[in-house]
């Protein structure tokens, strides 16, 4: 009922807000939202610390780009060879760690020095990727709007209701895969493992599917970003990005998918609201993830949750 | 024949845990391992599940060799392991726990049609499985701690839990290991009331257990082991009464 309400806000908002300043916030806050909530699915959900999101989040920014100038692709057809490679690419960063039964931080740091080495490739593959300069995405995504036909998707409420929507749609199908067996899954793995192997589960399997599922969702976010800012460059695929993302999990909640959405608002929100520049921004995300960690471990969500189930005998 | 060990033998690098171990399990028995502390009791048990390998032996179940598998394959062959300190999701509730263990349940009944049920189809089979879940724990009087997190049951709840999770798999033959240690009078009575019926239902039962008057009024057959060899092997009371059984558990000189 509560989440109802919430997401009928988000839907109604631009009716009541003219403000292109913090529609803009918005935006980016359901784009990053998108990036928050699936990597919650592999963290929150199935207890495997990923680093790889840069990486996914980078690459189907650059891919989805490359395959509308060179293939010449509409924006929403480019997106799914994005996300077909982002599932290749966990695939293999997936099999090689899982295999080797990596955890916790052996995972995370693995997965870091895949994103890395993936990030050096696109750094210097200056024939495609224009290197540290980066490309510059001129092309604007369409869409069908009934009454005028395909439209390119232009202005602040334009582009808060596509994000919105995908937001929406990722959050739909995460929902509906984490109320499954395939949740189930991913819960007992991030739980007990060997007691999991014994109750038939193929924890290799499942701690894959959910990597793979995770960055395939992950990779629209890539793609959006690219488009709505204009701009792409190897920043996308920093180290800096997996900490933003940790930090607006742990912020909102792990183990929800309210949370990531809230985390990613207040720290999207945040730096803008009070204009500060990249370096406090990093100081202002670790002081906030060592805050939460402290204090609030369940992150905001969680512990709303937590208060709400102890008032309600 | 359903499960057969030939010649099992785990080394752990000095220490040998089995050693040249063979029995064999018939359909619808109920098999006593037996043996004092350190006799490598859990280390057969965890090698028939296929959560150790095995350094020399088969395991052969229904005439397949099975010792490499893993133990999610072994499981969903329908061979599956409690544990001996409970094992269960703390942070679940009861009913979400076996509801986790309906995972093979689920897999046997649809295939790869599960796909569906993640798209909200395929509702009808989840909820018979709902149903099977609560006549689990109805059969494992885990009934009134149904919405209970599991890591605030009892100790004796929590193995019964255990064992509730491991039935919600479908065994065909189930494999407890000290399934009555730490528990008090009545809860044995109660775990004895639940293992009858479940073997009723056409479970093959294979028991470790310390308690030798549980094992006595419960198995058909026992195997005795000591220093990871099997010294004896035959009816409950055989067994108990051979000297080298009696050795192994009290000392020399009460044999």
């Amino acid at each position: 009922m509560g989440q109802a309400l919430l997401w009928g806000a988000l839907y109604a908002l631009p009716l009541f807000v003219r403000s292109d300043f913090l529609l803009t916030i918005f935006t980016f806050t359901f784009i990053y939202g998108i990036l928050a909530v699936t990597f919650d699915v592999i963290f929150g959900f199935t207890g495997q610390l990923s680093m790889f999101h840069p990486a996914v989040f980078g690459v189907s920014a650059y891919t989805t780009h490359l395959l509308v100038t060179l293939a010449g692709l509409p924006f929403w057809a480019a997106t799914l060879p994005s996300a077909a490679a982002a599932v290749m690419l966990s695939v293999v960063v997936g099999s090689i760690c899982f295999k080797f039964r990596l955890k916790t931080f052996y995972f995370a740091v693995v997965t870091l020095a895949f994103a890395e080495m993936i990030r050096l490739i696109v750094l210097n593959w200056n024939s495609v990727t224009n290197g540290t300069l980066g490309l510059v995405v001129a092309g604007k995504p369409t869409i069908y709007w009934p009454g005028h036909g395909v439209v390119p998707i232009k202005g602040p409420v334009a582009w808060y209701y596509v994000t919105l929507v995908c937001l929406s749609i990722t959050v739909l199908l995460c929902a509906r895969a984490l109320r499954s067996w395939m949740g189930r899954a991913f819960a007992a793995i991030r739980l007990n493992e060997d007691l999991a192997r014994t109750l038939g589960i193929n924890v290799f399997r499942y701690k894959l599917l959910s990597f793979a599922v995770g960055n395939a969702l992950a990779s629209f976010a890539g793609g959006l970003y690219g488009y709505y800012t204009g701009y792409i460059d190897p920043g996308y695929l920093s180290i800096n990005q997996s900490m933003e993302v940790l930090a607006m999990v742990l912020l909102g909640g792990q183990g929800t998918l309210t949370g990531p959405i809230v985390g990613s608002l207040v720290l999207t929100g945040l730096p803008h609201a009070i204009d500060l520049r990249a370096e406090v921004r990093s100081i202002l995300y670790g002081g906030i993830l060592i805050f939460t960690i402290l204090v609030m471990p369940r992150g905001i969500v969680g512990t709303l949750g937590a208060w709400r189930a102890r008032r309600v005998p | 024949m359903f499960l057969e060990a030939r010649d099992l033998t785990k080394r752990f690098s000095g220490l040998v845990a089995v050693s040249h171990v063979s029995f064999s399990i018939d359909q619808g028995e109920i098999v006593g391992i037996i043996g004092p502390n350190g006799s490598g009791k859990t280390t057969l048990l965890n090698l028939m599940a296929g959560l150790l390998p095995p350094t020399a032996g088969l395991v052969v179940w229904k005439g397949r060799a099975i010792q490499r598998l893993r133990p999610d394959v072994i499981a969903a062959q329908g061979v599956v392991k409690t544990f001996q300190n409970p094992q269960v999701f703390a942070e679940l509730s009861v009913f979400q726990n076996v509801q986790v263990a309906s995972h093979l349940a689920l897999k046997r009944r649809l295939g790869s049609w599960r796909g569906l049920e993640v798209l909200g189809a395929a509702r009808p089979a989840e909820r018979r499985l709902r149903e099977r879940v609560s006549e689990v724990l109805t059969l494992c009087d885990l009934t009134p701690a149904t919405n209970q997190l599991a890591g605030s049951l009892s100790y004796g709840e929590e193995k019964m839990l255990g064992i509730a999770m491991a039935l919600m798999c479908e065994p065909e033959l189930l494999l407890l290991d000290e399934p009555a240690s730490g528990l008090g009078r009545e809860e044995v009575r109660n775990l004895e009331r639940v293992l009858d019926k479940v073997h009723a239902a056409g479970t093959t039962l294979c028991l470790v257990d310390h308690k030798i008057g549980f094992l006595r009024g419960l198995a058909d057959r026992v195997i005795a082991l000591n220093h990871g060899e099997k010294i004896a092997e035959g009816g409950p009371e055989q067994v108990l009464n051979e000297p080298a059984v009696i050795e192994a558990y009290l000392g020399r000189g009460h044999a």
